[in-house]
């Protein structure tokens, strides 16, 4: 009668815990490909990477965590392209070190630290990439050399919240700050060209843009999510997930109620594990 | 990979702590080798208020709805004492604490303003009300919140389940190989 609840437990958990173990196989495959990269001597022939940039190992490595280069390496899973792709607004500690599992990510947000110069041209870099409706400034790059420290994320929302052309009204909403630090710092809004300037749509338009901005955020949150467009189908997507999250809970804290273990348990193995 | 996670004062690490604890705990008070279907079934309740709980206490009140979850779970036992017949007790906890006065009238109007809010519509994007009504529903304590702040707390209370949901399969794990 166990085993039937645990199949029957296995059964409806792997569609929601199944994308999960393929993407973190996906992201160990990647990892291992860059040990074999990291791991290849510098001595062999063209077939290594390290030889192609013609680099010692060390810098061919940050040029390995590095988003510029994501291109070179030809990257077994897509899924992580696409994911590369979007995470590197928030590039630093914030999103990355807490919210995402993979390994991948969380490798790169190490490397950050050591190079703040090639992340703030990286993160440019990006922003141009990336930047869909507004293309970027040339004011864009100063604030981002200018402010290192700031949590990129931040950053972006202030050059998303600029617009070109002629400023009429500047607005700037109450800043937002939480100890957790998912900060989204004070939302910069200005009045478009031909837009309407009364208070009313002004604060409309900064409420709007504070939840699209919380909208992209989830939608890295969420996998799969990068893909959809339009926000109906976006929450949808997020309310799947949070229902199939609580049902995960659910029956994990069932499948650890009926499992008993034999032995008294120590923390190490634990916290080792993890 | 490993190096990474051993972090003492992460969510994760906060959270795999308390969980352990009050596993320990719930597997102590009954010797499992001849357990009832029954006694699983309670157990299992146990265990899962056990993971929100630890969950909770984890975040602290840093965020809505770990406050609504705390709220809801002390309010949960309150009522169980006060079925038992203990009703004193009752009324001075309810003073004491001051935190859960002002989420308790919170609940409270919010429970008012949630059946004025279905009428009204006065969201901004009228179109996504649904969504968002479904979205209060799921998150704890997403009643009383406009949609910005909602989607700020979902974004949070998605990370921290992702953890709660690593960490007890990880658990889980290790009692299946034992």
């Amino acid at each position: 009668m166990e085993s039937n609840a645990g199949t029957l437990e296995t059964r409806s958990n792997k569609t929601a815990l199944e994308r999960e173990e393929v993407a973190a196989l996906e992201s160990l495959q990647f990892t291992d490909e860059i040990h074999c990269l990291m791991s290849a001597p510098a001595t062999d022939n063209a077939s290594s990477f390290t030889a192609l940039l013609e680099l010692p190992a060390p810098q061919a490595v940050q040029l390995i965590h590095s988003p510029d280069s994501a291109k070179l390496i030809a990257a077994p899973a897509p899924n992580v392209e696409d994911f590369k792709g979007g995470f590197h607004f928030p590039s630093n500690g914030g999103l990355i070190e807490r919210a995402a599992r993979f390994s991948v990510f969380a490798g790169e947000g190490n490397n950050k630290s050591d190079s703040p110069e090639a992340t703030s041209n990286n993160s440019s870099a990006n922003l141009q990439k990336a930047v869909k409706s507004e293309p970027a400034e040339t004011d864009s790059s100063q604030p981002l050399i200018s402010d290192p420290t700031v949590e990129n994320r931040g950053i972006k929302r202030k050059d998303r919240e600029k617009v070109k052309g002629q400023t009429k009204k500047s607005k700037t909403t109450v800043k937002e700050s939480s100890d957790d630090a998912e900060k989204l710092p004070y939302v910069h809004v200005r009045a478009r060209r031909g837009q309407a300037t009364d208070s009313h749509s002004l604060a409309e338009r900064a409420r709007r843009e504070k939840i699209n901005a919380r909208m992209k955020l989830l939608q890295e949150l969420v996998p799969g999510c990068n893909k959809i467009s339009g926000t109906a189908l976006v929450l949808d997507e997020i309310i799947n997930h949070v229902q199939s999250l609580q049902r995960q809970v659910e029956f994990l804290s069932m499948r650890l109620a009926a499992v008993s273990p034999r032995v008294d348990f120590n923390f190490d193995s634990v916290f080792t594990a993890e | 990979m490993d190096s990474q996670h051993l972090n003492p004062s992460s969510l994760k690490s906060r959270f795999t702590a308390r969980f352990l604890r009050a596993l320990i705990k719930i597997n102590a008070q009954k010797p499992i080798s001849s357990s009832s279907p029954r006694d699983i079934f309670q157990r299992y309740q146990r265990i899962k208020v056990a993971a929100d709980k630890s969950m909770a206490y984890s975040v602290r009140s840093r965020r809505t709805w770990s406050r609504a979850t705390l709220w809801k779970l002390r309010s949960r036992s309150r009522r169980r004492l006060a079925s038992s017949g203990r009703r004193s007790s009752i009324k001075t906890r309810t003073t004491t604490t001051t935190t859960t006065t002002t989420t308790s009238t919170n609940h409270r109007a919010a429970i008012v303003e949630k059946t004025s809010h279905e009428k009204e519509n006065k969201e901004d994007h009228v179109g996504l009300a649904v969504q968002a009504e479904e979205l209060r529903e799921l998150v704890p304590g997403g009643e009383s919140m406009d949609l910005c702040n909602l989607l700020d707390e979902t974004a949070h209370y998605i990370k921290c389940l992702t953890t709660q949901v690593q960490v007890m399969k990880k658990i889980a794990n290790l009692y299946s190989l034992e």
